[in-house]
């Protein structure tokens, strides 16, 4: 009865939380300013999708993302503000600790006014860098939409991301154009592992602030391809923090909106369909990996015992078995994780450094989970091991696991016994030739020495 | 004379001898129960806890036999210290003292009695030092023949406090029951020999072998036998006896030391065990060689013998060198060279000498221990050489060895302890036996006894000697007896001030004179027990590891059983470095907490500042180009954690631990450490990598969690500076090209 109850229970739970894996409580904050209706899409498109969207003002007192020390959002969309800053309840201090306790945002930028110190600042710390003067918009002469912007040429026309790399999995692809006015553009450092670019300008683009004169060529801190337009970082506890550089790409004008390339066709904008993929991988529709069972045992012929599973303690050179079950997450279900065709899930087998790194298979697969295993031999040194699998890819949720085991040495009785060795033999044979000798001395010894009395007592 | 006082019934005759056999064991018991006694101060004073450090290693290794069983004991791989090595505990200890209390501990449940293992553990020094003062008696009876020497000794080692000091309860380590197997082997070897029977010798060979089941100190018995025959035949007293003790002593005996797996087959390859082997040989050659002086001519044979002996002792000495070379035989252990060149382990094994008892004695600590005995041991090793039998020899032996050892290490006083109480009851039996008779001597009974016997001069025939004045008697009874008294004094003074403190439980004075207990470290163990996940990894110097295993039940990275240097190097090396160096070696090892004693607060000399310098040197060791000591003293050669600290000394991980938040104690610029006698600077050092989890009452421990990588992949410095609402500079300032990503 009970279990039934809980498995009810679960569809419930499944049935509210049909979309994100993490929660669908997002807040969404916007000047009061603005006009609300400007986005209407996108709020009915998010709500839609399960998301109960609610709108607060930054400058309003009531905002919190945190009630009783826990967050009261799942998830954050942050349109740029009009005033200098986000407010007194969204410092940097406080998005951070949003997102190290797993909330995940979005940020919108514009080009249209500089953005605000708090908020580069913010960025700051999450390694991805504004223009010096945080006032940039990014100008493309040759990718520009010849409607809307024949003058300024500020509304970039970019087609949709494929894969980043041969080994990682593309989440942004697909058909048709992007339309992105007045791009506020970040540049990334090469150094830091948590960031990753979502949409890079093209190479033919560069920034400069429309209000000032042109700055000198020295003074160019980036362009082409080192622009971005959209860009990542994904925490290490999985919290994903995405800057969009035109937050104009979301109104419902440009979800609709036809453009023309120079020397190009009239087509309609795919924003909208972009803009679905851009909040279902920040909002953790998609791009989320899960551990299932991790199961290691003896090598064995045939089923392994409960009891056998998992064992905390292993031997120098036992034969081992390493199963790990892992699922991905797209859209509203659980589906079997497949490793990108160049990439290969590794598990190693540590102590102090790995003493052995494997690939791991992929063994058997059910409705919602792959599992991947390996099969190796513990290596002959005792010690504190553990298993480690550290699968760490752009776009995908890190998995990050480790477990203990003890590998001990032999025990006294699982040697070979002595006459089992055939170099042991000639010490055996020394040893129970003196044994024998000294027997037969013994024999000897007691056997011989009577005579002597008997010739004295006949005499 | 003969007249018959209702005394005289239980004194004389038949019934006399009954009456003093039951007053001797009267007096045993008595003496057996003072000895457990005396050792019972810290019990009493503060509770029935496990002392020091070794002891807990011990305890918890006994719990482990008595939850397991012995097999599993056996094959022990203790995963909880050594992290991530491990320890193969059950092949690298002496078991015999947790088998002991784990037998004794069965017994007691098997006789219904319900006790606690622990009480076993803490009790087991002092019942063996009941039995180590009957093994007195029996070993001094067998050197005099004066009823008294026994005793004497008995009652001098029941409480010397040289041996109470590693002996009280509470202190359970190997020492315990080691001392007590070390008398009775002795006493089982001088038995063999006098009677030159193998059943002594076999048993001196099983207590031998239980000796080597329980304490490395063995070895001074595996030496001190062999030397003992070897100056017996060198003296020209080869007998049969001689022969059949030592072959079955040292056959049997070697088997059997070699059954404990940590042993093993050191006993034939190891310099320290060669002498046995040796004296083996020798005693095989000297017994042919007797063998044959019943077939040969006088002359042709002392021929023989010398041509004999040259070429063994060639042979001999070089078969040692070359298999020395050829590494067949381990050369001598760090601590064996340590016992010639006491400066040797300072330069090249500073782990040998960063252990206080490891240091040579100091002198007063001879009369601090031992008392009147000192200087009646040199009379009693004097009297020995008047009446030289074999064992006579051994006592000689043993006393200037073990004089020497003593002088050397301050723990070997414990080997001395035992000759010395011999010695000493030798020399004041004899006293007492001259002063104590009430009646004269009778010059001329003596002289009518002797006078047939007239061949040689008279005077020389028969001395008469004796003491006839009641006053010189008066006076030298009284002063023993003052001396006696005045040794129990000091016995019972120093057990109860020097050695009865558990260590882990420290007492001071309040300045009204009430005691105030400093309860420090099970303050900071049990939290760590309570606080803390199961496996989450200690590190800390190794002086603490066994308590920390003991008493808070977490694994950590070294421990007093020093067996890798490396290892503890590198704790040393994290200490000593900066958090930039430290960081990625605690991660690497799975450190989740790191433990600190500091005694600045309450002028504890014993914190780890005050070890630091071995840590370093330890550390400098294996890093000759990371860590170094010179780095620590300042430009004129001094040891200072003021302002004038050097750089190495302020950013060094130990240094900032230690004093982290130590300034907030004081007003601003009076922040002071009480053990260093100096002030402190006025800034607290910034930790970035590891934040405060816990620091006790008075500070003496504190303990510091080890932070996660930072969780946006900034730097702890930065994420510090962030959480401190420092504004970050931009990272474009810095000066070269930038490299931006593109892919």
């Amino acid at each position: 009865m009970r279990w039934c109850l809980a498995l009810f229970l679960c569809c419930f739970l499944a049935a509210v939380n049909a979309l994100s894996s993490s929660g669908s409580r997002l807040l969404v904050v916007l000047d009061e300013s603005t006009d609300k209706s400007l986005y209407s899409t996108l709020w009915s498109d998010l709500e839609g999708r399960g998301y109960d969207v609610s709108f607060k003002s930054p400058k309003s007192d009531k905002l919190s993302l945190f009630q009783h020390g826990e967050r009261a959002y799942d998830h954050l969309l942050i349109l740029p503000p009009k005033s200098k800053g986000l407010g007194p309840n969204l410092t940097p201090k406080n998005i951070l600790d949003f997102l190290s306790k797993d909330g995940n945002i979005v940020l919108a930028l514009s080009g249209k006014a500089s953005t605000s110190s708090a908020i580069s600042s913010l960025l700051l710390e999450i390694d991805i860098h504004l223009s010096n003067d945080r006032s940039a918009v990014v100008v493309d002469h040759f990718n520009y939409d010849t409607v809307s912007a024949a003058e300024k040429h500020d509304v970039l026309l970019l087609q949709r991301p494929g894969q980043l790399r041969s080994d990682v999995k593309a989440f942004f692809d697909g058909e048709g154009i992007l339309a992105l006015p007045r791009v506020a553009p970040q540049t990334l450092s090469s150094d830091s592992a948590l960031v990753v670019p979502i949409l890079q300008a093209p190479a033919t683009a560069y920034a400069y602030n429309p209000k000032e004169e042109m700055p000198a060529a020295e003074d160019i801190e980036a362009t082409g391809s080192q622009l971005n337009v959209v860009s990542a970082m994904q925490a290490r506890n999985s919290a994903r923090f995405t800057v969009l550089g035109s937050v104009e790409a979301l109104e419902d004008k440009w979800f609709s909106a036809s453009v023309k390339a120079p020397g190009g066709k009239t087509t309609p904008t795919v924003n909208r369909e972009f803009a679905k993929q851009l909040t279902a991988w920040t909002f953790k529709e998609t791009g989320v990996l899960k551990v299932g069972k991790i199961e290691h045992h003896l090598a064995t012929d045939g089923e392994v015992a409960a009891e056998d599973l998992n064992p905390k303690i292993y031997r120098i050179k036992n034969e081992t078995v390493f199963s790990i079950e892992i699922s991905e997450y797209a859209y509203d279900k659980w589906v079997p994780f497949e490793v990108p065709g160049e990439d290969e899930l590794q598990l190693e087998f540590t102590m102090l450094s790995p003493f052995h790194r494997l690939a791991l298979e992929p063994t058997s697969r059910t409705e919602t989970s792959t599992v991947y295993s390996t099969q190796f031999v513990t290596p002959d040194q005792h010690g504190i091991f553990s298993f480690r699998i550290n699968y760490k890819r752009p776009f995908l949720t890190n998995i990050e696991e480790k477990h203990e085991v003890t590998v001990r040495h032999f025990a006294h009785d699982e040697y070979p016994r002595s006459w089992a060795i055939s170099g042991g033999w000639v010490w055996i044979a020394g040893l129970w030739s003196v044994i024998g000798g000294f027997l037969a001395f013994v024999i000897v010894w007691l056997y011989s020495a009577p005579a002597a009395d008997k010739v004295k007592k006949t005499q | 004379m003969a007249q018959s006082s209702p005394l005289d019934v239980l004194l004389k005759g038949s019934s006399g001898q009954s009456t003093r056999g039951l007053l001797r064991i009267i007096i045993l018991v008595t003496i057996a129960a003072a000895a457990v006694a005396s050792r019972l101060f810290s019990v009493i004073r503060f509770e029935s806890i496990i002392h020091e450090f070794d002891p807990w290693f011990n305890f918890r290794a006994t719990k482990y036999l008595v939850q397991n069983g012995f097999y599993s004991f056996w094959d022990w791989f203790d995963d909880r210290t050594w992290h991530p090595l491990g320890r193969v505990t059950g092949g690298t200890l002496y078991p015999g003292l947790m088998v002991t209390s784990g037998v004794i501990y069965h017994i007691l449940r098997f006789l219904t009695i319900p006790v606690d293992i622990r009480n076993v553990c803490v009790l087991l020094a002092p019942g063996f030092s009941g039995l180590t003062a009957l093994a007195m008696y029996l070993l001094t009876c067998e050197m005099s023949t004066s009823p008294s020497a026994g005793l004497l000794a008995a009652a001098f080692m029941g409480i010397a406090p040289g041996y109470i000091s590693r002996s009280v309860a509470g202190s359970y380590d190997n020492e315990a029951i080691a001392i007590f197997l070390l008398v009775f082997t002795f006493f089982l070897w001088i038995k063999a020999v006098k009677n030159g029977s193998i059943m002594w010798g076999a048993l001196t060979a099983l207590f031998y072998g239980y000796m080597v089941s329980a304490w490395g100190g063995y070895v001074f018995i595996t030496n001190l036998i062999p030397l003992h025959v070897f100056v017996l035949l060198c003296m020209g007293r080869y007998s049969s006896r001689v022969y059949i003790s030592y072959t079955t002593w040292y056959a049997l005996g070697t088997l059997g030391s070699m059954q404990i797996p940590f042993v093993g087959f050191l006993p034939i390859r190891n310099s320290d065990h060669m002498s046995a082997l040796g004296v083996f040989g020798l005693i095989q050659l000297v017994a042919f060689a007797d063998f044959v002086r019943g077939f040969l001519p006088g002359k042709q044979f002392q021929k023989l013998l010398t041509s004999m002996i040259l070429l063994t002792v060639g042979l001999g000495f070089g078969g040692l060198i070359l298999l020395s070379i050829s590494g067949v035989i381990a050369p001598w252990s760090g601590r064996f060279y340590s016992l010639w060149d006491t400066g040797y382990a300072k330069i090249h094994i500073p782990i040998i000498a960063s252990v206080s008892e490891h240091q040579p004695t100091a002198w007063p600590a001879f009369f601090f221990d031992l008392n009147f005995l000192i200087w009646l041991f040199p009379a009693g090793v004097f009297m020995c050489f008047q009446n030289l039998k074999d064992e006579h020899v051994f006592v000689i032996i043993y006393a200037v060895l073990s004089s020497y050892f003593a002088g050397v290490m301050v723990r070997l006083m414990l080997t001395l302890t035992p000759i010395v109480c011999v010695a000493a009851a030798l020399a004041l039996s004899g006293i007492l036996d001259n002063f104590l008779v009430m009646t004269k001597p009778n010059p001329e009974s003596r002289a009518k006894a002797t006078v047939e016997d007239s061949k040689s001069l008279r005077p020389t025939r028969d001395p008469v000697v004796g003491i006839y004045s009641y006053f010189s008697k008066t006076v030298v009874t009284c002063s023993i007896s003052l001396y006696l008294l005045l040794f129990v004094a000091h016995c019972t003074w120093v057990t109860s001030n020097a050695y009865s403190s558990p260590s882990v439980v420290l007492a001071s004075r309040m300045p009204d004179g009430s005691q105030f207990i400093i309860d420090d470290y099970r303050e900071a163990y049990y939290w760590l027990r309570q606080n803390t996940p199961d496996n989450a990894k200690i590190m800390s110097w190794w002086d603490y590891g066994y308590q920390i295993g003991g008493m808070a039940d977490r694994p950590t990275l070294v421990d007093n059983n020093t067996w890798n240097n490396t290892h503890i190097a590198t704790v040393g090396k994290a200490m000593s470095s900066r958090e930039e160096v430290s960081y990625p070696i605690l991660r690497q090892h799975d450190v989740d907490y790191v433990l600190v004693v500091f005694g600045g607060l309450l002028g504890y000399s014993g914190d780890d500042l005050n070890k630091f310098l071995w840590m370093v040197r330890i550390a400098e060791g294996i890093w000759p180009d990371e860590v170094k000591e010179r780095d620590f003293f300042t430009a004129r050669g001094e040891y200072r954690v003021d302002e004038e600290a050097t750089p190495a000394m302020r950013n060094s991980l130990m240094y900032k631990m230690s004093y982290f938040n130590y300034q907030s104690l004081f007003p601003t610029g009076q922040a002071v450490d009480r053990v260093r006698g100096t002030s402190v600077p006025a800034d607290s050092p910034q930790l970035n990598t590891l934040e405060e989890a816990f620091t006790s009452e008075n500070w003496i421990i504190r303990i510091y969690k080890v932070k996660d990588l930072d969780n946006f992949g900034r730097d702890h410095n930065n994420a510090v500076a962030f959480d401190k609402g420092l504004k970050r500079k931009r990272a474009s300032k810095k000066k070269g090209p930038r490299v931006l990503r593109t892919e």
